[in-house]
């Protein structure tokens, strides 16, 4: 049990390692094979898990293991999950095997391939079931490498300066992270520090003292009200977040301490988001991957961004959290606005569904800016229903390029006439994009949406503004649409398109009937991230004077 | 059954159907349309059922319910809720439903995409019993929404259909004189892109209603707001704690009420949002007699009557003032227009003016209850006039012009007799259905503008434009297409009425456009709780007068006009054209109305905005062709942010350069640095 989620870090790892050992003959054949099974290993655990969470909801984590891995520097190999990061494990695990079929027929260095995508899932299920800051940080930038080479080898023609773009940029994001890492341990005494804690993280279910996260509590008063725990001096992010009274104390730089690390946190994750203005290495890394990659980043590492607000900037700086959120929702509207509008004009159809996930991820900074239950949880919904969307459009774009070898809009018309399956499923992604309620999409919106409208301040004018970007999502995803499917059949050698292939319909699908399904059964999912999303939320909120 | 499981049924019913049509591969259309339509005379047999529980009554039942998001400050769920209004809607719905699928079997058949109606059919005609039968507005909302999908799909069904412009079927058939659409941009797939685009404009507006609903009944500790009861006791409550959007009070139930009937303007093709509406008569007739008449547009005024309480007397004042505009600038437009289809569609708008103006009314002055009458009928003579219009260019092997159609009385007497009938109620000839609703419409309009006075009278003369002009164009239609003689035997040599089944479905809809069924022992006005104060007594009268003299006053105009001058060889209608032709060309061009769209939504917020921040964004065309990872520096590259971030890129690049000058690897230059640097030193240590 307590070994279930580093092996969805591990198996992937090994079995990458093994399928660059594979023998010539069967082993490019065989890559793919194991390519599909390490990403089965975090779909069933994660699924698993959030079974779990929707079952019996709770803020706390579980699954949880520790292996020390440097005591002097107080890192460990510690892992668990919450809701989010079960959720985040089985989007990470599913999108994995979908974009694995959609590249069965890689016939470029096969095993070299699976083997990178193998290892980037590593990487990045490496940050979502981590607990500890260094580990983070080390996944993190990890991920970035078999990025590069998936996007600069396997890539377009400008493949080069796409891959380059990416990984340099991303770099320089995550830069001020390492600072602040080093920071928070040159900031802490050496046996640790003491921090009143109240009475809510203390549990006393084992046998022994009451504990808060492992750490001994001892009762500051008869009443048990406050508790004082010793944090030694690690990066376990628990420990870390609870200490945030001392950040705040410190000075940095000339700034306190948490408003730097609250920064470079922001600097880092809002690069992966991708908020506007930092989002222009997207369209290029998209544009220039091939489909799966191109699947990969859209439906995992986009998500790492948020997850990393999350997990990280919130927990460890509540303070600035509170301060900047209006701030942050700003951004967040222009991000949407932008990225819609930007979308519009495109006539390459693979970047404009690029934009349309910076305009979509901007959801997920909106609802987690405006401090509300529904708008915390709704940008997670939002991150998950929007990993499958925008998988589904990559696939099906990559479906187009696949037959007519270029993605300019004005060379299609009335592929419905020989595509109809793709067509209808095109619709569908289409409609789910742009938040048709029913479809996945719309949920997450809506409670970004009504997290906004029930917040204080000016979100309620900030959700309002964001309100137009369902005119403008529906605007460019249905002229994609139409452009694509309807119409006469403009160019007659399109009439020979085949349709959909058993292959390319086992990667759709399962898509689809998600989709569908949570667009019409959200509760369990919403169940299971609730309790964490409200957990966080009382934790910054608690940060108010 | 309790009625509301009764209702649940009814509403699930249709979405079973869809679901197994769609999932069957290669229906045929026969048994597709069968099925269909079974289905739907039980929805409609079940909905008797259930207004005869809930109608004499006149309480509301609540159904079952189920939380279906749980988000700690709120929930938001899912359930049934039936009053007499909506189960007498259901009925409507349910009914013509099940006459226009049965109708269609006829109209499509021989067409290979037949197979796809039905379940596209069900699936709309679930998501509108799901809003007319829903127990919160967020429920409303999203069954509005795929209303929105299902007249999508609807409108586009001849999804193949090449443009306008490049459709030579259309040049052969389109009037000589048509004018003001834009044909490079008239097709079903841009239609139905058209429609939902500006549904969903509409919608946004909607969800700001919603949000300034959910902020309120948080603000009042509702755990479940957007339910119906919750929303009265918003609507009730004095004082409303804080503000939204610097509303507060009644501002703030005005911003909410404003906000639904934002979507409602979208829905419901009021103006501005009413083109697509005349485009969307792309779709199948059929599609247009149950979008058009009686569902997807009736679905606004139903959800502004539903949600009465919240409008404010701000609020119905635009609400009055919407619909008047709306309903005259239609009008106007629907006389001078030579397509039979688009006559109807612009007649659509102009009524669903007529129902926004009586709502506008107030429910003291029998607003609500005008309002929803007229849309009862409306739905019933609307419907069976597509139906007609669908008939009659079946005949003409789709010509739809009406400079070429003539005397097919005499070809369809069955469908002439129908849409005659159709037409008198629509026009407001008494003993017909339309006139008392209109007289209804109008009292309730004189009644508020004697109670408000001053600018409440701009409602109720734009009431009385719109209805005379009514008389006067539907008449024109009906006169032109079934009287005198044949203009194009080309045309309408095979002209017959509709086969069996088909017209059977006419003559169903047939008795409901005389009032008796209306008005048999006021159990309308019971259902709908119209007020019957005295001081109402007079307004009423005095409506009465005053729709009986719009009435022969638009009939008798279009009589002499299109029939009897006609007959005797003066073309009066070509006398009048030039007479008033200022006013006949702006009719003609839609009043300019379509290409203002098309200019300011279309090409600059749309298109023109989309190239401003593509290049601002991404920089030029060029600077992306030319990428490579040199980034070899262009001129304006920095005016956008991906070339600004380059530029940053080639910066460093730059600076690197300059430093590995530090770094040439010639010992004379090594020397000289060490020689300067170590003088310096000497200097500066000297000097301290």
């Amino acid at each position: 049990m307590s070994d279930t989620l580093s092996s969805c870090v591990l198996v992937p790892l090994l079995l990458g390692a093994l399928a660059l050992l594979l023998p010539a003959g069967a082993g490019p054949r065989l890559a793919r094979w194991l390519a599909l099974l390490g990403s089965m290993v975090p779909l069933v655990t994660g699924l698993a898990a959030l079974v779990d969470f929707a079952r019996h909801p709770g803020a706390d984590f579980r699954l949880l293991a520790s292996v020390p891995w440097s005591r002097a520097i107080g890192a460990a190999w510690t892992v668990g999950v919450d809701g989010i990061g079960a959720a985040m494990l089985a989007l990470s695990g599913l999108v994995a095997a979908i974009a694995t079929i959609s590249a069965w027929h890689e016939t470029r260095h096969p095993r070299a391939y699976h083997a990178l995508v193998l290892l980037l899932l590593a990487a990045m299920n490496g940050v979502f079931v981590t607990l500890d800051l260094l580990v983070f940080y080390v996944c993190w930038e990890v991920m970035l490498v078999p990025m590069l080479a998936l996007i600069g080898v396997w890539g377009g023609e400008q493949r080069r300066y796409a891959a380059l773009k990416f990984f340099v940029f991303t770099l320089a994001g995550s830069v001020l992270m390492l600072v602040l890492l080093l920071a928070l341990w040159n900031r802490t005494p050496a046996d640790g520090r003491q921090v009143k804690v109240a009475d809510s993280l203390v549990t006393s279910s084992q046998p022994g003292p009451p504990t808060v996260y492992g750490l001994t509590a001892v009762p500051l008063d008869n009443q048990h009200k406050e508790w004082i725990v010793t944090v030694p001096r690690d990066f376990d992010l628990r420990h870390l977040a609870l200490q945030w009274r001392s950040w705040e104390g410190e000075r940095f730089l000339g700034i306190s301490l948490a408003a730097f690390g609250f920064l470079a946190l922001l600097l880092a994750c809002l690069v992966k988001v991708p908020a506007v203005p930092l989002h222009t290495w997207l369209p290029h890394a998209h544009v220039q991957a091939p489909t799966a990659v191109s699947v990969l980043l859209a439906g995992i590492l986009l998500k790492l961004g948020v997850f990393g607000l999350y997990r990280v900037a919130w927990p460890l700086f509540p303070l600035q959290a509170v301060t900047h959120g209006p701030a942050l929702g700003v951004l967040a509207v222009i991000g949407i606005l932008w990225g819609a509008w930007v979308a519009l004009g495109q006539q390459d159809c693979k970047r404009l569904v690029a934009y349309s996930s910076v305009s979509h991820m901007g959801w997920c900074l909106l609802g987690l800016a405006s401090l509300t239950v529904a708008g915390a949880t709704g940008g997670m919904v939002q991150a998950v229903t929007h990993g499958l969307s925008s998988s589904l459009l990559f696939l099906l774009v990559g479906v187009v390029y696949d037959r007519a070898h270029h993605r300019r809009l004005d060379g299609f018309g009335g592929l419905a006439a020989p595509m109809p399956r793709f067509c209808w499923i095109l619709l569908l992604a289409a409609l789910a994009g742009a938040g048709l309620p029913g479809l996945a999409g719309f949920v997450g919106e809506f409670m970004a949406l009504s997290g906004g409208f029930t917040a204080g301040g000016s979100f309620p004018l900030l959700a309002a503004s964001a309100t137009l970007a369902v005119v403008i999502s529906a605007a460019y995803l249905l002229t994609m649409v139409r452009q694509i499917a309807y119409g006469p059949l403009r160019h007659h050698e399109q009439a020979q398109f085949a349709d959909l292939s058993p292959r390319e319909l086992c990667a759709t699908v399962p898509l689809v009937l998600l989709i569908v399904l949570l667009g019409v059964w959200p509760g369990p999912l919403v169940d299971a991230l609730r309790p964490s999303c409200a957990a966080l939320l009382d934790h910054v909120r608690s940060a108010l004077p | 059954m309790t009625a509301g499981a009764l209702a649940l049924a009814i509403v699930l019913l249709p979405l079973l159907t869809t679901a197994l049509l769609a999932m069957l591969p290669r229906t045929r259309a026969a048994f597709g349309h069968a099925l269909g339509a079974a289905v739907l005379a039980l929805c409609t047999a079940l909905a008797v059922w259930l207004c005869i529980q809930v109608v004499p009554g006149g309480a509301a039942v609540q159904g079952p319910h189920a939380t279906w998001l749980e988000l700690e400050t709120f929930r938001l769920g899912v359930g049934v809720y039936v009053d007499p209004m909506g189960a007498l809607m259901a009925l409507i719905v349910c009914l013509l439903a099940t006459t226009v699928l049965v109708f269609n079997a006829w109209y499509m058949h021989g067409d290979a995409l037949a197979g796809r109606f039905p379940w596209q059919f069900c699936l709309f005609v679930f998501a509108m019993l799901g809003v007319v039968l829903s127990d919160n507005l967020f429920l409303s909302f999203m069954c509005w929404e795929l209303v929105g999908l299902g007249s999508y799909l609807l409108i586009g069904f001849w999804f193949h259909k090449p443009a306008a412009s490049d459709d030579p079927e259309y040049q052969r058939l389109k009037g000589k004189d048509a004018r003001g659409v834009l044909e490079h941009l008239l097709s079903p797939s841009h239609s139905q892109l058209k429609a939902f685009v500006m549904n969903r404009i509409g919608d946004a507006g909607f969800l700001l209603g919603i949000g300034a609903l959910l902020a309120a009944g948080i603000a009042l500790g509702q755990r479940e707001p957007l339910q119906w009861h919750e929303l009265a006791l918003i609507a009730q409550s004095r004082t409303l704690p804080g503000s939204f959007l610097g509303c507060s009070g009644s501002g703030w139930l005005t911003l909410a009420a404003l906000g639904i009937f934002a979507g409602a303007v979208g829905k419901s093709a009021q103006f501005p949002l009413h083109p697509w509406l005349p485009d969307a008569m792309q779709g199948p007739t059929t599609a247009s007699a149950i979008i058009h008449a009686a569902t997807m547009v009736a679905t606004g005024v139903f959800l502004v009557a539903r949600s009465y309480v919240l409008f404010t007397p701000d609020a119905l004042t635009v609400v009055g003032w919407t619909g008047g505009i709306t309903c005259l600038l239609a009008a106007a437009i629907a006389c001078v227009q030579w397509d039979l289809k688009a006559v109807l569609a612009y007649s659509t708008v102009s009524q669903l003016g007529l129902m926004f103006i009586a709502l506008g009314a107030g429910r003291e002055n029998g607003g609500q209850a005008a309002g929803i009458a007229h849309l009862f009928t409306h739905a019933l003579f609307k419907c069976l006039l597509f139906l007609c219009a669908g008939a009659v260019i079946h005949a003409a092997g789709g010509c739809q012009d009406l400079q070429r159609l003539g005397g097919l009385r005499r070809r369809m007497p069955l469908t002439a007799v129908c849409s005659l009938l159709a037409v008198l109620a629509i026009a407001g000839a008494p003993l017909f259905s339309g006139f008392y609703s209109k007289d209804a419409v109008l009292a309730a309009a004189l009644a508020h503008a004697q109670a408000a006075g001053g600018q409440a009278f701009g409602p109720f003369l734009l009431a009385c434009a719109g209805s005379l002009l009514t008389g006067l164009y539907m008449l024109r239609w009906w006169l032109r297409i079934f009287v005198g003689s044949e203009r194009d035997h080309e045309v309408t040599h095979h002209a017959h009425d509709p086969a069996k089944a088909a017209a059977a479905a006419l003559l169903l809809l047939a008795p409901f456009t005389l009032v008796l069924p209306w008005t048999f022992g006021g159990w309308l006005d019971h259902a709908l709780a119209a007020p019957h104060e005295p001081e109402l007594e007079g307004a009423h009268e005095r409506a009465l007068g005053i729709a009986l003299a719009l009435f022969a006053a638009g009939a008798a105009f279009a009589v002499a006009v299109f029939w009897l001058l006609p007959a005797r060889g003066r073309d009066a209608g070509s006398v009048l054209a030039r007479a008033l032709r200022p006013l006949h060309v702006a009719g003609s061009e839609l009043w300019g109305i379509d290409r203002l769209w098309d200019l300011l939504g279309r090409r600059w917020l749309g298109n023109g905005l989309a190239k401003i921040t593509a290049v601002l964004d991404l920089g030029s065309a060029q600077r992306v062709a030319g990428l490579d990872e040199q980034g070899a520096a262009r001129a304006g590259d920095l005016a956008s942010l991906d070339g600004a971030i380059d530029g940053l890129g080639r910066g460093c690049g730059r600076l690197g350069r300059v430093g590995s000058l530090a770094h040439a690897g010639r010992l004379g230059v090594y020397i000289a640095i060490a020689a300067v640097v170590g003088a310096a030193t000497l200097l500066l240590g000297l000097l301290r």
